[in-house]
């Protein structure tokens, strides 16, 4: 049918939406699921993959690789679940980490900062000020992760289909949009869509087993099942990359054909 | 009885020095015969005139007017034509195919000179090893061979049957009817098949395994397995409903979903196109040719729905060696293709060949090729018409690695050499015109209708055929004149006395054997013929007997690579001394003992 992922700020009734959202269309709702899948997954504590989601890159990332790791292995669980259809995501980046997908319906959740600053401070018991001040910078943080990772800010309207302000719209108001909109001819899954969907998740799923051997700097494109691995190492570094590439193939069956592109530029597309 | 001289024994001593030589290889064969014509005339065994009598004899110039003949057949693609139906009845295992060609050329050469059959089917059975991949050396031995033994079916098969007649008309014994000598020519043809089909892979060299350790050999093998990696060609058919509720497919979707290049598709109603452009929509009920890895191709079949062919049948022509082929071509230094895509260079559309790969630093690249931006030293493997790859090679850009010396084919010219060959053949057996005149007058008709330039009648002969005949001719003419051929048959026949008929003709024919291997087989049958005559009639053996016995020996020419046949095979099968020594002697005594049996149990 269709997957939805909501992309909010905190406090801005974005969880809310996307449940019921998800028990009107009778989907799965999927959000920290995804990092204790990928966590119970690749073996890494679940608190590490939250500040790789959360926290922008940091100097040392250069050297420690350690949120492109956590990032891939993100996506993989993503879109694993992803494939299965039937699914509303909500959570930071989600509209990102399924880019590419043409059966993806794209929804922004925005409220006041007042309301969202009440509704802090009724939850953590904070002071109006500290409230105010942590949603900013948590605003903040979450505008430099997109920016360092993909370039693009989560407050441009024109990454969304729909933004929704919740101020005069109530949630429900927010759900029949939602609802609705899901219904459109295109967001039906096709079998192009699902074929699509497919090959990220396969690319996701290389990307991430070549990151659990400490391979990064990679990018990796999947289409029809021919997979294509990038890395900008030169030829001879990449040979030893091929070596842990021949096991992979082995164990996903659905991959067609794999071919390693040393020293080439990462394709736009590629995950 | 001639007495020994001094010229006999320098003579033998020859004859030892040319088979000595032969064996051991120490130079090629071809030399050896240059090394008899040169020598002979030195020690005034032969004249100088007689020395090289050999390079205008009628053997010789037939051989040389019957290779380019063959060319001729070959450029204008009358033997492809030919080949099909053979591969289409006799299917594609060796040894059918070696009994099928086999008999046919037995076939031929029982009514027409041995070499002649023999010639005719040469190009043939090298696209055929070609086109199949079976090592030459496994299927023109046991051809050539037959094409011999052939020769016994009938009285016309070969020059000494002919001639045997003639040669019992001093004798008043009664002539061999045309037919008298089938049944053992028959038996003999059979055995000779029987034998390589049965002992082939024991007695056959092992594919020109001599050259394989050279680099060239090597990397021809490496060549093959990039080619191999790349599949072969393999024809679809599409389904009725192929486009039907579904996105046009191009063959760009094909290649990018199942790395299978189309390579040609026909157009409805029956517009071929070869290297289509990436956009071309496939449509319903289309015959596509593809280039691709099995599974690859099986699962598109599967998939799509196409009819998977067993064999390429309507681009059979276009796909043939001759047509169109696979090239690695090196992008140059300097080259304008180094930093582009493919698909900006767009070679399909330029030039519609059809890149199927690129290899850079030892890996291949098959999957989406426009994207990948060239580098020096990337080699692309083209697949196309020569004629299209010759364009690009002369654009300049790409050095071609693999020599475009595939020659164009003249198919329009098929109707000329078809006729020009039928002139010849007529002129052999209706006009009974000295073959080497008719032939020549075949080959001269396909030059001047310009099936064949001169130059490439020049080339297509193999000066290597044309010396070892030549040079054993003065060995043979010494032989006889020297009385050396005489005094050994009469030496060998006084030494075993009176005897059991059965055990004289067994002698008689191992002695014809020997003969044959080192003079002319008409030389050894004049000689021979008078001496066993007066043998049997002295042994109280049937005399025809005996002379039947000369003329059937004297086609038994296997272990050395003397008969003209052997000699044409010689350097196309990439054979040596040694390999027909040892499938000769074993073809040979099968030879003496089912002749033998044969004319003891029939006559």
């Amino acid at each position: 049918m269709a997957i939805i992922t909501i992309s909010r700020g905190s406090y801005s009734k974005g969880r809310e939406v996307a449940e019921k959202v998800a028990q009107r269309m009778g989907y799965k709702v999927v959000s920290r699921d995804v990092l204790l899948e990928a966590s119970e997954k690749f073996h890494i504590p679940e608190v590490k993959l939250v500040r790789a989601i959360h926290d922008a890159p940091s100097v040392l990332e250069r050297f420690t690789h350690g949120k492109y790791c956590y990032l891939a292995f993100i996506r993989a669980a993503l879109t694993e679940r992803a494939v299965k259809d039937d699914l509303v995501y909500h959570g930071l980046a989600g509209h990102l980490l399924l880019k590419g997908v043409p059966h993806v319906l794209k929804v922004r959740i925005i409220a006041d900062l007042e309301a969202r600053v009440a509704a802090e401070m009724k939850r953590e018991n904070l002071t109006q000020s500290q409230a105010r001040a942590l949603l900013i910078k948590d605003d903040a943080e979450r505008r430099k992760w997109t920016q360092s990772l993909y370039g693009a800010d989560p407050w441009d309207a024109s990454l969304y289909d729909l933004v929704i302000h919740i101020n005069q719209l109530t949630v429900d108001d927010a759900v029949d949009f939602i609802v609705q909109a899901a219904g459109r001819e295109c967001f039906k899954t096709t079998a192009d869509a699902q074929r699509k969907i497919q090959d990220l998740a396969l690319a996701c799923r290389v990307k991430a087993s070549l990151a659990e051997e400490d391979c990064v700097d990679i990018a990796v494109t999947s289409e029809f099942g021919n997979v294509l691995v990038y890395t900008k190492q030169d030829d001879r570094r990449a040979h030893r990359l091929e070596e842990k590439l021949k096991p992979l193939v082995k164990g996903l069956p659905e991959i067609n054909h794999l071919e390693l592109r040393p020293g080439q530029p990462f394709p736009p597309e590629a995950c | 009885m001639p007495t020994l001289t001094a010229e006999m024994i320098l003579v033998m001593i020859m004859i030892g020095v040319a088979v000595f030589l032969f064996i051991v290889e120490w130079v090629r064969v071809d030399v050896v015969a240059i090394l008899m014509m040169v020598t002979l005339p030195l020690l005034h065994l032969v004249t100088p005139k007689e020395a090289f009598s050999g390079l205008s004899s009628n053997a010789v110039v037939s051989i040389i007017a019957v290779i380019i003949i063959g060319a001729g057949l070959d450029k204008t693609g009358v033997v492809n034509r030919l080949v099909g139906p053979i591969l289409k009845v006799a299917g594609k295992s060796q040894s059918r195919i070696v009994i099928f060609i086999s008999l046919t050329v037995a076939f031929i050469s029982s009514f027409m000179q041995n070499i002649g059959a023999a010639a005719l089917f040469l190009p043939a059975v090298q696209r055929i090893s070609k086109n199949l991949k079976i090592p030459i050396g496994k299927l023109l031995m046991p051809i050539g061979f037959s094409a011999i033994l052939g020769g016994t079916v009938t009285l016309v098969g070969s020059s000494p049957l002919i001639l045997l007649n003639d040669l019992m008309v001093p004798f008043k014994l009664k002539p061999f009817g045309l037919f008298d000598v089938t049944p053992v020519g028959l038996a003999l043809v059979a055995a000779g098949i029987a034998c390589f089909v049965f002992f082939g892979r024991f007695i056959l060299p092992g594919g020109g395994k001599s050259d394989e350790s050279s680099p060239a050999a090597e990397e021809r093998q490496e060549e093959n397995q990039i080619i191999d990696e790349l599949g072969r060609p393999w024809e679809l058919t599409t389904p009725e409903d192929f486009t039907h509720y579904r996105e046009p497919v191009t063959v760009d979707a094909l290649r990018r979903r199942y790395l299978v290049n189309v390579v040609g598709m026909v157009e409805p109603p029956d517009f071929k196109v070869l290297g289509p452009a990436p956009d071309q929509e496939i449509r319903s009920g289309v015959d596509l040719v593809v280039y691709g890895q099995e599974k690859d191709v099986r699962r598109m079949a599967s998939e799509e729905g196409m009819e998977l062919k067993e064999d390429l049948e309507l681009f059979k022509g276009e796909l043939a060696d001759h047509a169109s082929g696979t090239v690695e071509a090196v992008v140059a230094p300097r080259s304008n293709l180094a930093g582009k895509t493919l698909n900006q260079v767009d070679l399909t559309e330029r030039f519609q060949v059809t890149p199927l790969a690129v290899y850079r630093q030892g890996v291949v690249y098959r999957a989406e090729l426009g994207d990948l931006p060239l580098r020096v030293g990337d080699a692309i493997l083209l697949h196309g018409t020569w004629k299209r790859l010759e364009l690009l090679h002369d654009e300049g850009s790409l050095l071609f690695t693999t020599p475009l010396d595939a020659d164009q084919l003249r198919p329009e010219k098929a109707m000329f050499a078809g006729i020009w060959l039928a002139v010849a053949l007529i002129m052999v057996i209706v006009f009974k015109i000295q073959l080497s005149v008719c032939l020549m007058t075949g080959a001269l008709g396909m030059i001047l209708t310009r099936v064949l330039s001169i130059d490439e009648a020049y080339q297509a002969v193999d000066w290597r055929t044309v010396f070892l005949l030549g040079g054993l001719i003065p060995l043979g003419i010494a032989t006889e004149k020297t009385g050396t051929a005489a005094w050994i048959a009469h030496t060998v026949l006084n030494a075993i006395g009176t005897v059991e008929s059965i055990v004289l003709l067994a002698v008689i024919g191992l002695l014809a054997t020997v003969f044959t291997l080192v003079i002319s087989n008409v030389g050894a049958t004049v000689l021979l013929v008078p001496l066993v005559v007066n043998m049997a009639l002295a042994a109280h053996t049937d005399p025809r007997l005996a002379a039947l016995v000369v003329g059937l020996a004297t086609s038994n020419s296997f272990i050395l690579p003397t008969h003209q046949v052997n000699a044409l095979y010689m350097g196309p099968g990439r054979y040596r001394s040694v390999d027909f020594m040892k499938a000769g002697s074993v073809v040979s005594i099968i030879f003496l003992v089912v002749m033998i049996a044969m004319l003891y149990l029939f006559y």
